[in-house]
């Protein structure tokens, strides 16, 4: 609504500037809602939501050391947060806007919001720290990561692993009800990210100017300076110990260009995006295991396809580069495992006619050699030529188990 | 010597000579058939010991073993000849016969089926696609439901399944349907080579116990499992090494007391059942090497029978399994690529993995157990490129390696048989070369064959 049609009032109406910015907020709930939801075949479009974090963006060049196109739009989110104090909650964020909504009903129930906390700063420093030791501990706490995780409810074969993303949102709605707006003023990770980014200009222009600096600030920047010091060295704590903790653990078949496995675990932002975007449906999230560092971040599957040689899509929409981007060219080259054969289920070992696993073998890694001690044939994998893409295991016919899958390799040190 | 006899005396001697002797053994023999007949004696004399073609044996000059030219006589001449009597050998002479040519088929053992039956290939695998759904119909299904009428010649025919054959029925059936058909017949009778005139085949030489003889053919099946003629015509081709096995027979496995062994030591790969109680067929697969050389062949006979014999012996001295014992070795090595086509088109893995449908398929091939989808076979793939009037059939046709072990399956060589059969017979009525075909026209014959094209 502009001002002046209502008759001549030249003050901006507080009622049309609040909804101006809802009617924003709603356009952009929308467009991540259109984003996010598995119809059609979208691709690059998937990873525009999650991807707009720029906690995210941060912690992913920490771990990964590169900077990867994808990390333009984190960048240009966080360069604006410089100099709008969380214009990204205000006008865009469509958590935000969700758990205003539940905080607008705790409200109105009477019940009293949230004052300013400080578990966003502990879970920010935490984060950060643990990113430059290799695991960012609770990237996953992302608001965009979050919000995008439950566009995969009626995922293939995944149940358990839709409730949990959709639980997780119900809590947030539910707290936000109960103690509004708790999660923007003192749960965020992104919100207190969005506080320090902002606090830099003002960091910058005291350093210039110290005389027109504030006093109260300053007296209140030194215990924020400690805890942030002390977050950040919990956090490298944390990360370290977790690292040593699972080095000897055995790692689950990862989606192409996984970084290393460690770091996979804490940079994936379990936003979903991997396993939308698979053609195939061969990317499910885990939940089972015992090994919580690992809690819903993607497997591969090969239970009724394998990872196509033709397509690197889920490389291609992963916000945080735990998955890193892949070129058709350089996919032979990638790890994702490798093929080995039990010859007490292999129809060769029962002198029976196959050659499954080497006629759809994508890469040719497999050959049939005459074993003289057994007098039958063998399947032979060429571990230089096998990059684990499970075509063979989705092959064979041999019934229940797979006489020849695919294995995780132990990270190369 | 005083008097010097001159060359026309000499000759005129021997001649006379050789007339008088000639005459005389051949009423000599005639008198001595006589005799022996009358006294009731089984074998009897043949009334000539002229040994044909005598002048033109193999000479040695110079230390080199040279054959010289000769006139070869005419066994037959035919429209349409098959040469080979396996899966894909009969299906062609059938289906040409069918489709109104002239058909002479020959074979090189004494009895038909190849592989299937002399090979004992027994179990039929690759005619069943992802389904499952059978998609190999036509004549080898027309074999199928026969063998089903007939008594104890297949078990596990059922829709899905992958059923297993008698071999002697199979050799039985397949003489009944030859000659239901009215196709002539050579056995004991080897392809050597191509009767050639410039890029086109005009027939084959064979060898026979009746020395060496051609048989003159419009249009030429090579359906040796080899390729032996198109490469004796001239056809380019691919010469691959391949597994080589030997199949054996056990029996008496109804006879075993399973009791007095544990579960660990019981003896394993004993094959899978036949038609006949207690007798199994049992595979090999054998080493990669060249099936076109002969110290090869020979070597994979002497090293499968010394296995096979031991580990015989190992099986009989299980406890329970005293009984059992080794029924036979198949008298056919197992042989299973050699020679490939290079033809107009060639059957390769996108064919199953993009499901490619081509303009010009003659049949349908399926999977051998059960695990991926119908690839279709163009007529391309049967035709040679640079040689007229030879069709390859069976797993000789052109194919990419990782294809060839699909396209050599029994019912795989029946589809690409019957094929070939009814190309041939177009070709002859139509006055053609086989290149020159009309693919519809075989479609549609192939179609009223009850062949399925996808």
């Amino acid at each position: 609504m502009e001002d002046g049609q209502d008759g001549g009032c030249s003050l901006p109406r507080p009622s049309s500037r609040i909804s101006r910015r809802l009617l924003v907020r709603l356009v952009c709930i929308i467009v991540a809602v259109l984003c996010l939801l598995p119809i059609g075949d979208k691709d690059i479009l998937l990873a525009f939501v999650p991807a707009l974090s720029p906690f995210v963006a941060v912690a992913s060049i920490l771990v990964t050391k590169t900077v990867p196109l994808i990390l333009i739009l984190g960048f240009v989110t966080g360069l604006a947060a410089l100099f709008r104090h969380r214009w990204f909650c205000h006008w865009v964020c469509p958590m935000g806007l969700c758990l205003d909504g539940a905080s607008y009903l705790g409200r109105r129930l009477k019940r009293r919001p949230c004052q300013a906390m400080s578990i966003n700063q502990w879970l920010l420093a935490l984060t950060l720290a643990g990113a430059i030791v290799g695991y960012p501990l609770f990237l996953w706490c992302d608001p965009l990561a979050l919000f995008s995780g439950i566009f995969l409810l009626g995922e293939r074969h995944q149940m358990l692993a839709g409730a949990v993303s959709f639980l997780v949102v119900m809590l947030l709605l539910i707290l936000s009800v109960l103690l509004p707006h708790v999660w923007c003023r003192g749960l965020c990770p992104l919100g207190a990210f969005q506080d320090l980014l902002a606090r830099v200009p003002r960091s910058i222009r005291s350093i210039l100017k110290p005389t027109s600096s504030l006093p109260s600030r300053e007296r209140a920047g030194h215990p924020v300076a400690r805890r942030t010091l002390l977050g950040l060295l919990i956090g490298a704590a944390s990360s370290g110990i977790l690292r040593l903790a699972g080095r000897d653990a055995s790692r689950p078949l990862r989606p192409p260009g996984a970084v290393d496995e460690f770091n996979f675990k804490g940079l994936c932002t379990r936003c979903g995006n991997c396993v939308r975007s698979c053609p195939y449906g061969i990317i499910d999230r885990k939940t089972g295991q015992q090994d919580i560092t690992g809690f819903m971040t993607p497997v591969l599957s090969f239970k009724e396809d394998y990872c196509r040689e033709d397509c690197v899509r889920c490389t291609k929409v992963c916000p945080s580069g735990a998955l890193a981007g892949l070129d058709l060219s350089n996919k032979p080259q990638i790890r994702i495992g490798l093929a080995q054969v039990d010859m007490n289920i292999c129809l060769l070992g029962e002198d029976r006619e196959c050659s499954a696993c080497m006629r759809w073998c994508p890469y040719n890694a497999i050959r049939y050699v005459f074993s003289e001690a057994e007098y039958t044939l063998v399947p032979v994998i060429d571990a230089d030529k096998c990059n684990g893409c499970g075509a063979c295991e989705v092959a064979c016919p041999t019934i229940p188990h797979k006489a020849i899958r695919v294995f995780a390799q132990p990270d190369i040190v | 010597m005083k008097h010097k006899i001159t060359r026309r005396e000499y000759l005129r001697i021997m001649g006379i000579s050789g007339i008088g002797i000639s005459a005389g053994s051949l009423i000599s023999d005639r008198l001595l058939a006589q005799d022996i007949g009358e006294s009731g004696f089984q074998s009897s004399v043949i009334a000539t010991n002229k040994v044909q073609d005598a002048q033109s044996s193999a000479v040695l000059i110079n230390g080199e073993v040279i054959q010289p030219r000769r006139r070869l006589s005419l066994l037959s001449e035919t429209d349409v000849l098959v040469v080979g009597g396996g899966p894909a050998g009969i299906a062609a002479a059938i289906a040409a016969r069918r489709a109104g040519a002239k058909v002479t088929i020959v074979e090189r053992y004494g009895h038909f089926g190849g592989l299937w039956s002399g090979g004992l290939v027994l179990l039929i695998i690759g005619h069943i696609a992802k389904g499952p759904k059978q998609v190999c119909q036509g004549i080898g299904e027309e074999m199928m439901r026969r063998l089903e009428k007939m008594d104890g010649a297949i078990i596990n025919r059922s829709h899905g399944s992958n059923p297993t054959v008698d071999a002697e029925a199979v050799k039985y059936l397949m003489v009944e349907m030859i000659e239901e058909a009215g196709v002539e017949v050579f056995l004991h009778c080897w392809g050597v080579d191509a009767v050639r005139q410039d890029n086109s085949l005009r027939g084959v030489v064979f060898e026979s116990k009746s020395g060496r003889q051609a048989i003159l053919a419009k249009v030429v099946v090579d359906a040796t499992g080899d390729g032996d003629i198109f490469a004796a015509a001239g056809a380019r081709f691919e010469h691959r090494s391949h597994n080589i096995g030997l199949v054996s027979r056990i029996g008496n496995l109804d006879r075993v007391d399973k009791t007095k062994t544990s579960d660990t030591e019981k003896p394993r790969r004993l094959g899978s059942a036949t038609p006949v109680p207690g007798v199994n067929w049992v595979n090999l697969t054998g080493p990669e090497v060249d099936g076109l050389d002969l110290a090869t062949l020979t070597r994979m006979e002497l090293n499968h029978r010394k296995y096979i014999w031991t580990k015989m012996q190992k099986v009989r001295s299980v406890p329970g399994y005293e009984n059992v014992y080794l029924v036979e070795t198949a008298p056919q090595l197992g042989v299973r690529i050699t020679r490939i086509l290079d033809g107009l088109n060639r059957v390769t893995v996108d064919d199953i993995k993009k499901a490619t449908r081509h303009p010009d398929v003659v049949g349908v091939g399926g999977a051998a157990h059960f695990e991926h989808g119908e690839w279709q076979i163009p007529y391309g793939a049967l035709v040679p490129k640079t040689v007229d009037n030879v069709l390859a059939a069976g797993r000789c046709i052109d194919c990419d390696v990782r294809m060839a072990d699909l396209v050599r399956l029994i019912p795989n060589c029946f589809v690409t048989g019957h094929a070939a059969g009814v190309a041939a017979a177009v070709a002859v009525r139509d006055r053609c070369t086989p290149r020159q075909a009309d693919v519809t026209e075989i479609q549609k014959i192939l179609r009223q064959q009850k062949a399925y094209l996808g």
